[in-house]
């Protein structure tokens, strides 16, 4: 469970997230949308600890990212909007620096790096520098990289930008199999016909302030008035 | 055209030197830094004056003074054209961006004219710190006309482009012609490490050549004409030569007609290198890459799936990243290797095995302990590993702060890290104690002891420094190394505070013995280690908003 209490954070002066409120349970998948700007890479950024809150609370499972941030930072893992990083190691050396990170014993550590990697046909380059890998195969290691320590959370920054049809669908049916199992996920996404085909609930955001937060059909039943999840999203982000 | 040239050059600089995340504690750490660099800046200068005025007492009674200026625009063609193949290879070839230009309907030589204007950024800041304080102490001790300090300045805004077209046309014809250079990595490595080699061996060349009989009767045979030691040093290269004599004939018509020669080799040069960037920079720049696919191997993939401590792993991810980036393999491990062994050449070649082995009756003991202590600190102190400890991450350096591990334990490691690579200069510093000063066994390992130590407070010093101040929106890794105050700021922080403790010592009479000197040097430095500890957990804390 992921609880986000009234929390603000500001840049020189502007405030970027203003108060915000939101719990998300376990067992469920939460899109996180909002135009360019809104404050959803902010907020996540705030969630796992890359930028400090400067008011309120957040708490992943119990722990506080601030004052608890070692078990707070052990209950996620998260698949940043640029996969970019660690390019200088092979895909085989990114998954045991993580595997050493978060502890995992040898046998699980071979059977999930097997069984994943597999299944995203990127095994045969585990050997290659991340640096030669392209963008999709990147965000699949990074993928796999989470998928090793199965943390109960699980938080996706932009997850199938990039991805082919094939990896796209594995990673959605992954999602759903996680939160089926009683865990969290929270992906934020530009991409409306993902959210509707995958999410249990939707959070949207923009300027920083929480506009809903509910099932898909509840923000139906407040828009009767559109057709579409495009048109209410429109409508409800529209600054005009 | 030319609008279009200069709107991208514009935006090519602006790339480079915008700093969206600046603050004013950044700003005030670069008027601190040049503070603080301001009376070194003033020795550097006064030492300047010195050389300029002994040269000058030196050759001026034999008529010969105008080679000291010839010696000057050799040294700076010399050394512009180096830091020119280095910059070009980087800027033209290696850099981020270029892919980013490429599609965009630019001629070539627009791209080169705007790309080559951050080299002679650097070649012009080069320029000015030997050259200005060069010139005008020259012009001022040889009593020089209004006309010498006017020009002096048109021939340093000339000198930096026949080097670096010089150098450029090098690099685009191996670009375009040879297949290895394709490799980005490699390239940046060979490329390195050619212009070490070449450096030690022109050297070792000049050391040799000084001892030979038939040199002294050639110098004897210049002497005897006006100008001819100039003749002899610059004749095989008209650029220096010209320049030199613009600046020693400035009223008179060799003059004039010597800057006219100069502008000439500039436009020249200038040209043909935009006319061969044209044909060639474009073919050249396609295809490089950054590695090739390997070959699978399930077996190799199995041995590596080993457990490691968080320690060990991390420490390990450090060494890889630098072993793996040229540019940090270069700066962090080879430069600090470069000059030890520099150290040995000129040790070898200017003294000979024989007076080597005197090294050790020639000192007392305390003054032993004390010189090679200096020694292996101002080289520690020198070594960018630890100054570049955060900043090596670039933009990735969020990934430390989502991953379980606590920032203290990241931040040791890389002071880890620091001191490990270390461990090779150490090593090398060692072998040259070992066999060729033959230093005796006893205060060997007092030094040993001492310079482990050194190198712990030198790499937690420079790691330090940089945790407060790290470079993380960075496009090139050059960038790290290049127009950062820090390297001066961690060396005047190390050698700097133990130049004045061994000042100290060296001068009070009380301290004689090895074991007492040792003791002191043992105490300055665990605390100075403790000292930043302490800061650095504070830092940490602070900058982290940790509550534990």
């Amino acid at each position: 469970m992921i609880e986000i209490k009234n929390v603000t954070k500001s840049f020189s002066s502007r405030r970027t997230i203003d108060h915000l409120n939101l719990t998300i349970p376990h067992g469920k998948i939460v899109g996180f949308l909002g135009p360019n700007g809104a404050g959803k890479s902010t907020t996540i950024k705030m969630m796992t600890g890359i930028l400090p809150i400067d008011e309120g609370t957040i708490t992943l499972n119990g722990y506080d990212i601030e004052k608890q941030p070692m078990e707070a930072k052990k209950t996620f893992g998260l698949v940043p909007d640029h996969p970019d990083m660690f390019l200088r190691l092979k895909g085989m050396e990114y998954l045991n620096f993580i595997g050493d990170i978060f502890n995992i014993p040898s046998d699980i550590r071979k059977e999930r790096i097997e069984r994943v990697t597999k299944q995203f046909s990127i095994y045969t380059a585990l050997n290659d520098y991340i640096q030669t890998y392209s963008h999709g195969m990147r965000q699949k290691i990074i993928v796999t990289g989470v998928l090793l320590h199965d943390p109960p959370i699980w938080i996706l920054d932009e997850p199938l930008t990039g991805l082919d049809p094939k990896s796209s669908y594995l990673l959605k049916e992954m999602l759903r199999e996680h939160a089926e199992k009683g865990n969290t996920v929270f992906f934020s996404s530009h991409g409306l016909e993902v959210v509707e085909q995958l999410v249990d609930e939707v959070a949207i955001i923009n300027h920083g302030k929480l506009l809903f937060y509910g099932t898909l059909q509840e923000l139906r039943e407040q828009n009767p008035s559109n057709d579409s999840l495009e048109e209410v999203f429109l409508e409800m982000t529209n600054d005009a | 055209m030319m609008h279009k040239t200069f709107l991208l050059a514009k935006t090519m600089l602006k790339m480079q030197y915008r700093n969206p995340d600046r603050k004013a504690s950044q700003t005030f750490m670069y008027i601190f830094s040049f503070i603080i660099l301001l009376p070194i800046l003033f020795v550097y200068i006064d030492i300047m004056r010195g050389l300029v005025q002994s040269l000058y007492q030196a050759f001026e009674p034999i008529g010969q003074e105008s080679v000291i200026l010839g010696l000057l625009f050799l040294t700076l063609h010399f050394l512009l054209f180096f830091i020119s193949m280095l910059t070009i290879l980087t800027t033209f070839y290696f850099s981020e961006d270029i892919e980013s230009f490429i599609p965009f309907p630019f001629e070539p030589y627009q791209l080169l004219i705007s790309k080559a204007i951050n080299p002679f950024i650097y070649l012009y800041i080069t320029a000015s710190a030997l050259y200005l304080p060069f010139y005008f102490f020259y012009g001022t001790i040889s009593g020089a006309s209004i006309l010498y300090f006017i020009v002096g300045i048109i021939l340093l805004l000339l000198t930096p482009i026949v080097p670096f077209s010089l150098a450029a046309i090098l690099i685009m014809f191996v670009m375009r012609f040879v297949n290895v250079a394709k490799n980005k990595d490699r390239s940046k490595v060979i490329a390195g490490i050619a212009t070490l080699v070449f450096i030690i061996g022109i050297n070792v060349l000049v050391r040799i050549n000084t001892n030979d009989d038939a040199f002294i009767e050639n110098m004897v045979m210049f002497l005897q004409e006006q100008d001819g030691l100039l003749q002899m040093l610059t004749g095989f290269y008209p650029p220096a030569y010209l320049s030199t004599k613009v600046l020693i004939g400035i009223a008179t018509g060799v003059g004039v007609l010597s800057l006219l020669g100069v502008i000439t080799l500039c436009i020249l040069g200038f040209v043909l290198f935009l006319w061969l960037g044209q044909l060639l920079y474009l073919k050249g720049v396609l295809g490089v890459n950054t590695g090739n696919k390997k070959s699978f191997s399930e077996k190799k993939i199995n041995k590596s799936l080993h457990n490691n401590s968080v320690w060990i792993s991390y420490i390990k991810k450090e060494l890889k990243t630098i072993i793996r980036t040229p540019t940090f393999l270069m700066q962090c491990i080879v430069q600090s290797l470069f000059g030890p062994f520099f150290l040995v050449i000129i040790l070898m070649l200017d003294f000979g095995n024989n007076s080597l082995a005197n090294f050790s009756e020639a000192f007392s003991e305390k003054s032993m302990i004390l010189t090679l202590f200096m020694v292996s600190i101002f080289i520690l102190g020198a070594n960018p590993t630890s100054y570049t400890s955060i900043s090596r991450e670039g933009k990735n350096w969020y990934t430390n702060l989502f991953l379980p591990i606590k920032p203290k334990q990241i931040v040791l490691s890389k002071i880890g890290v620091a001191s490990l690579i270390d461990l090779l200069t150490i090593g090398l510093l060692l072998t040259i104690m070992l066999f060729f000063l033959h230093v005796p066994g006893e205060i060997l390992a007092i030094w040993l002891f001492l310079t482990l130590l050194g190198s712990i407070y030198t790499s937690s010093m420079g790691t330090y420094l940089d945790f407060l101040n790290p470079k993380l929106n960075w496009t090139d890794e050059q960038e790290l190394f290049k127009m950062r105050f820090i390297g001066l700021v961690a060396l005047l922080f190390t050698a700097g505070i133990f130049g004045i403790i061994v000042l100290i010592l060296w001068n009070i009479q009380y301290f004689q013995g090895s074991l007492q000197i040792a003791g002191i040097l043992f105490l300055c430095l665990t605390s100075g280690i403790t000292i930043i500890q302490k800061l650095l957990t504070h830092k940490i804390k602070k900058k982290y908003h940790l509550h534990y």
